[in-house]
């Protein structure tokens, strides 16, 4: 029992005043225990306003509250990664509707001035997806977590007691025999043991010394000479390049964007030491990034850098779009910048679009064509495309010979290609980029044929031979156009349709459409395509489509959107340079627990091929192999793992082999993790810090490049976090992540945090001193001038009314102004009081030239040489610099069938769910859709002989038994409901990725021996991803895509069994 | 591309200016544009505080066609506030006044009378066309039976110029109300600023300067089972071009009428 007496009273008292409930349902919804929400916590702290909110209610009964200024708080969702803008309206000191904010380019075309008054703006409701709007109900989740949990039982057990905040952070930071109440002797190392490396000056010099022992620069035992003293905070002195022992913490989050990444990174990397910082990117959409990233990456001083990982169709503009496995309604980046844009020209007749993908989603369904391909044959298709588009001479050649950014220029074009350039045919295939110096006629240039002979690239405007293939000084070259046709050529029309199922009709048809609009067309592609163990080479194939017709940078073409101001103070150097604001931080430095951003031949781990595990050197945030690479101590095993705002065991494909490893204290000896329930991977950590919820935090994400202003939107508290007001520095505040890395950073003395944090700009003890930091910068904006006006005094006073519902745990003016700075203040409420600053609207945001505003700028890498200079970390064989089309691969390289398995499973998303939250937690939204199915087109039903609505079990080759293994629990069985649809490749399967859930509410959990009991709703439908294939090679992880380091969602071969 | 929302908002604004008999509110749906994204579906509940599970407005979809010359068609509607609206008559029968119709067109549920009279609800949800139109509110909540019974499920709202809560509608019918009480604070119906697709119009038919207006001039308008003498306030556009969108075939719709 730990709610005390005062929260039931005030429980109790809270019905009175509006008859709220009847007497028997309020009875039943108090809770005894204090753990999860149990009303205490709500009602406490907004007690005040409340009363003095219904008074005012009930004197003037007419009078709209909602269409008031003052219960408008303007922030921004995360109920999927677009983190729209958001208006926020309070009612007695709840949020209890959520629109779109009219100021946000995002939310409203277009959209309002800053200069509209605040009142206008809440009068004027802007779009948002009915999943931001059901943000209501994912603040006030019944099931949330208010105070600090520690387990009572194994792992995974979901048996629970409270425990006070500071205790949790003790025994985290002291480890010892943690849980020898029940019976568990062993060690628990904590967090002090894992911080060994503290000097940063050490850690500095470690950190140029080791990267050159993994280069061959220096060797081990010359490193070892030089740190004689100091080879105890190594991982392992023979292998200096895994860094120190603080790497041993890795943080694995689901979600974290924007303001809390650069706070996270600045703890983990700069005040503990660790280089583990780990996002979900490859469960979601990487190879997408890195195949952009590739394709746009700049070469200066011998090296590939820079460049975009993401470009959107100008779809305001564009007169045709060909969406290759996403759209513009369900997922993607958000149907509310989106579908507006295309509907508009749908309506309008201005834009044609069609939509490949297995099922007729709701963007097939408003497609002038549905290409049902086969799953992961994506470039097949795009190739297949190219083929016709070459041999039909309807690509923008006068676009692709421009071989240098002055020949661009001379152009009037925004971006050039690589096209031109000399490629050196090897042994094993194109490899690198002829250079002047591999001829004797200059540097490091690259080469064209201009008039039949070689010349080098150099900054004066050329344009070079579209095709070349010959012998140059001995070695043999041809064109990266060439080489692109060759492979295009390399199968007829009718084997490229063979393979991608496309019959070749339709595809000449959207070929000929692709290049009938000049550059106002455009080819966009998401997570379909990707997530394949061919993911990035799909994606560069269906990048190329937008070279061959030169659209980047035009308007109706393809668009890195408008960017931001930026919240790190980086441009204007001020008010607050937050990379200079860090006074003793350390550098942290090693190969990553997943070998990301790491080449095996550059590690003194490398002995050969085949490697143990395999290398990413082209990604970062490898989340599927976090927690396999610590059960195989491959670089090195890991002591204490935090888990974020994520469910990896639920979210990743074949997830569930990482729970066995989560249940066994032996391989990773700590897990805690920061999250809003007890989640279905949270339910299996030591201790559970509950965290506030999106409208309780701050944070700056960042606009998607679909939206053609530059946008800084900005979250802040909209309502009193509900979690327990706990103590850290002194300082009064709510439990979150912010409060466990402070908490943690005061136990240990790490810089970066506390008194003086922040060295000429104070301390870091809350996280608006943090977060107000950001705000500032972004209101004073990147250049001289570019600073939004001071609020009014009028507008100060609504900023002070607007959150007179907030407790001084999370707001007090005084201190807010502080962690702002003074002379920032008025800035910065101006900012608040509209959640964020926008561009203004001009013509579309395109040039009277017919080109965006906002542009990239840069080259288009038609062949990736940096990709095929890399080799295979397993096979030993280079990768390809070109978009080609593979098989489905294991991580040897090896071809993956699954005979007797005839059918090919696909996920993807309602516009209803994101993945793991949202449905079915989110009411509004679960009773549209209570449940998902497996869809299966009509006459493959048939031919299996199964009915509608039928329930069958989903097997695979190696989950045989068809069902999630829970460790510690009972299993749960991969069963669902078949329906049958026409909208459905045959012999593709598909289902929803939202349902299934054990977890969340979906069970019944023991909290301080109270049995909290899980709902059935929340435990509905089906979640596939335990059915998805576990490499044969690995073992214990997924299919991946070795280049964009993509987990395979799309590739399985699954049988259906009646049940 | 114009802002349509400011531009109906100036609308409303004008209509808002003029004494209540001479507005003559009428909503238009471009079905080409409806993605069934269900942001008006959640607006609708949020905003009215709608019994679980009833919203007032819904969006169905059909499929059409075979593998692969496949459709599917998205359908929204709510209540019609129909001129001659059947449940009035039905109800009133039982119930005098428990359904009016406002001179604005709106069709008004009096919570307390239709709560009242058993025979009043039976007899409008019978006479209703639009069968999904009016639902009855049974009590119950959300997370009722969770721990916790939340306060933005108990919280007052408005709707007909009155304050309330659930436990004031329990017992009785409700539907679409137009959202008339955004409208009498110069907003749009909830649906209308939230449709992401921007298939939603909303204003006065009285104005021939009002964008519905516009639409329903530039557009051949249909409304659902006009042939029944309904007269309803929800016009339809969208079906008589086919334009470059593969869809809104009106024989998708047999698969549900």
């Amino acid at each position: 029992m730990t709610g005390t007496f005062e929260e039931t009273r005030a429980n109790e008292t809270m019905q009175e005043p509006g008859a709220l409930l009847d007497c028997e349902l309020s009875r039943r919804a108090l809770l005894k225990s204090g753990a999860l929400l149990g009303g205490s916590a709500l009602l406490m702290s907004q007690l005040d306003a409340v009363f003095g909110l219904v008074r005012a209610a009930q004197a003037a009964p007419s009078a709209y509250p909602l269409a008031l200024p003052e219960n408008v708080i303007y922030s921004v969702c995360l109920q999927c990664h677009t983190a729209c803008p958001i208006k926020v309206k309070i009612l007695e000191g709840v949020a209890v509707k959520i629109d779109g904010n009219p100021y946000s380019a995002q939310n409203m075309i277009p959209h309002f001035e800053p200069s509209v008054p605040l009142a206008r703006a809440a009068r004027i409701d802007a779009k948002l997806c009915p999943k931001g709007q059901a943000g209501i109900q994912t603040l006030y989740d019944p099931y949330r977590i208010v105070k600090v949990l520690k387990r009572n039982g194994p792992r995974g057990s979901n048996q629970w007691k409270v425990i006070p905040f500071s205790q949790a952070v003790d025994e985290i930071v002291q480890g010892g025999t943690l849980f020898s109440a029940l019976g568990e002797m062993h060690q628990v190392p904590g967090l002090k043991e894992l911080y060994k490396l503290t000097d940063p000056a050490l850690g500095k010099a470690m950190k140029t010394d080791a990267a050159a022992t993994a280069k061959g620069k220096l060797s081990v035992a010359d490193f070892k000479a030089k740190y004689p003293q100091h080879l105890g905070v190594l991982i392992d002195p023979d292998h200096p390049d895994l860094g120190p022992v603080n790497n041993q913490l890795v943080l694995q989050f689901g979600r974290i964007e924007h303001g809390r990444v650069e706070l996270a990174k600045r703890w983990l990397a700069g005040s503990f030491g660790s280089v583990n910082f780990i996002e979900h990117t490859t469960i979601c959409e990487q190879s997408h990034h890195i195949a952009y990233q590739q394709m746009t990456h700049q070469y200066k001083d011998g090296k590939w850098a820079d460049g975009k990982t993401h470009m959107k169709p100008d779809a305001m503009n564009a007169e045709f779009i060909l969406y290759f496995g996403t759209g513009f309604v369900e997922a993607n980046f958000g149907p509310t910048p989106m579908i507006e844009k295309v509907t508009d020209g749908l309506a309008s007749g201005r834009l044609k679009v069609a939509v490949v993908d297995p099922r007729l989603s709701k963007s097939a369904a408003k497609a002038w064509k549905w290409l049902p391909i086969q799953p992961g044959t994506d470039a097949a298709l795009a190739l297949a495309m190219t083929r016709w588009i070459i041999e039909n001479g309807r690509y923008d050649a006068a676009y692709l010979k421009l071989a240098n950014q002055a020949a661009a220029k001379a152009a009037g074009e925004p971006t050039w290609s690589n096209a031109t350039h000399l490629v050196r045919m090897e042994s094993d295939g194109p490899g690198k980029l002829l250079r002047a110096t591999d001829l004797g006629i200059g540097g490091d240039e690259f080469v064209i044929i201009k008039d039949g002979k070689p010349v080098a690239v150099g900054k004066a405007p050329i344009t070079g031979e579209l095709e070349f293939s010959g012998e140059l000084g001995g070695v043999r070259v041809k064109t990266a156009f060439t080489l692109l046709k060759e492979e295009a050529r390399s199968r007829s029309l009718a084997e490229w349709s063979a393979i991608c199922g496309i019959p070749a009709a339709d595809i000449e048809a959207v070929a000929r459409e692709l290049t009938a609009h000049g550059k106002k067309a455009a080819v966009e592609f998401y997570r379909g395509p990707v997530q394949h163990t061919n993911g990035y080479y799909n994606a560069q194939a269906i990048i190329t489509l937008n070279v061959l017709i030169g659209n980047a940078d035009h308007k109706g073409g393809i668009t890195t959107g408008g960017g931001h101001w930026h919240e790190v103070g980086d441009k204007l150097h001020g008010p607050f340079e937050m990379g200079k604001l860090h006074p003793g931080a350390l550098t942290a430095f090693g190969h990553n627990i997943t070998r990301e951003k790491s080449r095996y031949e550059e590690s003194t781990l490398f002995a050969g091929y085949p490697a143990r595990r395999p290398w990413y050197p082209f990604s970062s945030n490898v989340y599927q192999e976090v927690i396999p690479s610590a059960e195989d101590s491959y670089p090195y095993g890991i002591k204490a793992l935090w888990i974020h705002m994520g469910t990896p065991a639920l979210a990743t494909p074949s997830g569930d082999t990482a729970l066995k490893v989560l249940a066994d204290p032996s391989k990773i000896p700590l897990v805690f993790a920061t999250d809003i329930v007890l989640g279905d991977t949270t339910m299996y950590a030591d201790y559970v810090f509950p965290d506030t919820a999106i409208w309780e935090r701050w944070g700056t994400p960042h606009a998607p490049p679909d939206v053609p202003a530059k946008a800084s939107q900005f979250r802040q508290p909209t309502v009193t976090p509900l979690t327990e007001v706990v103590e850290v520095y002194g300082e009064r505040q709510h439990c979150s992540m912010e409060a466990v890395m402070l908490a943690i950073g005061e136990r240990l003395g790490l810089s970066g945090c506390g008194r003086s944090a922040f060295g000429p700009a104070g301390d870091f003890k809350r996280p608006e001193d943090f977060f107000l930091k950001f705000a500032a910068n972004l209101a004073w904006g990147d250049k001289p001038g570019d600073a939004v006006p001071d609020a009014s005094d009028a507008e100060l006073k609504l900023f002070l009314q607007a959150r007179r519902h907030l407790r001084p745990s999370v707001f007090d003016p005084s201190r807010w102004e502080a962690a702002a700075g003074k002379a920032n203040w008025r800035k910065v409420v101006y900012l608040l009081n509209r959640g964020g600053r926008w561009e203004p609207w001009t013509d579309q945001f395109v040039t009277p030239q017919g080109q965006v505003v906002h542009k990239y700028g840069g080259v288009f890498n038609l062949y990736v040489e940096n990709v095929a200079r890399q080799k295979h970390s397993l096979s030993g064989r280079r990768f390809s610099g070109q978009g080609i089309y593979e098989p489905v691969r294991d991580a040897a390289g090896r071809a993956v069938e699954d005979a007797g398995f005839p059918l090919t499973l696909i996920t993807y998303k309602e516009i209803l769910g994101g993945q793991s939250r949202t449905l079915p937690n989110n009411y509004w939204l679960s009773s549209i859709l209570p449940e998902n199915y497996l869809l299966l087109n009509s006459r493959t039903a048939k031919e299996f002989g199964i009915r509608d609505e039928e329930r069958v079990r989903l097997v695979s080759a190696t989950n045989p038994a068809g069902e999630w293994k829970l460790p510690n629990r009972q299993n749960l069985a991969m069963v669902g409901k078949v329906k049958t649809v026409e909208g459905m490749r045959p012999g593709v399967v598909a289902v929803s990725w939202h349902f299934g859930h054990w977890g969340y509410g979906a069970s019944d959990a023991r909290i301080d021996g109270d049995t909290i009991p899980g709902e059935r709703r929340r435990g509905t439908g089906l979640c596939p991803n335990a059915a998805m294939r576990v490499d044969p090679v690995l073992k214990n992880v997924c299919l991946t895509d070795p280049i964009g380091a993509s987990s395979s969602f799309f590739d399985t071969r699954v049988r259906l069994e009646k049940v | 591309m114009l802002n349509e929302i400011v531009r109906m908002h100036d609308d409303l604004d004008r209509a808002l200016a003029k004494p209540e008999r001479q507005r003559s509110w009428v909503m238009v749906i471009d079905t080409r544009r409806c993605v069934q994204c269900f942001a008006c579906v959640a607006a609708c509940t949020a905003e009215n505080v709608s019994p679980p599970g009833k919203p007032y407005r819904k969006v169905v979809e059909a499929e059409d066609g075979d593998y692969p010359d496949t459709d599917r068609f998205f359908m929204p509607s709510n209540c019609m506030q129909c001129d001659n609206p059947p449940c009035m008559k039905a109800a009133n029968a039982h119930a005098k006044g428990a359904i009016q119709k406002r001179t604005d067109g709106i069709v008004v549920f009096n919570y307390e009378k239709l709560a009242g009279s058993g025979d009043a609800r039976e007899a409008a949800k019978d006479a209703c066309p639009y069968a999904a139109a009016i639902v009855e509110d049974q009590g119950g909540y959300h997370t009722e039976g969770t721990p916790r019974l939340e306060a933005y499920e108990t919280r007052t709202f408005q709707e007909y110029d009155r304050t309330l809560r659930r436990t004031d509608t329990k017992g009785a019918l409700r539907k679409c109300t137009f959202c008339q009480h955004r409208l009498a604070n110069g907003m749009l119906p909830a649906c209308v600023t939230t449709c992401e697709g921007r298939a939603m119009y909303f204003g006065d038919r009285n104005d021939p300067n009002s964008l519905v207006s516009e639409l329903l001039r530039a557009h051949k308008g249909w409304r659902m089972y006009e042939e029944k003498g309904t007269r309803p306030r929800v016009y339809y556009v969208g079906y008589e071009t086919r334009g470059t969108i593969s869809v809104s075939t009106p024989a998708a719709c047999a698969g549900c009428h």
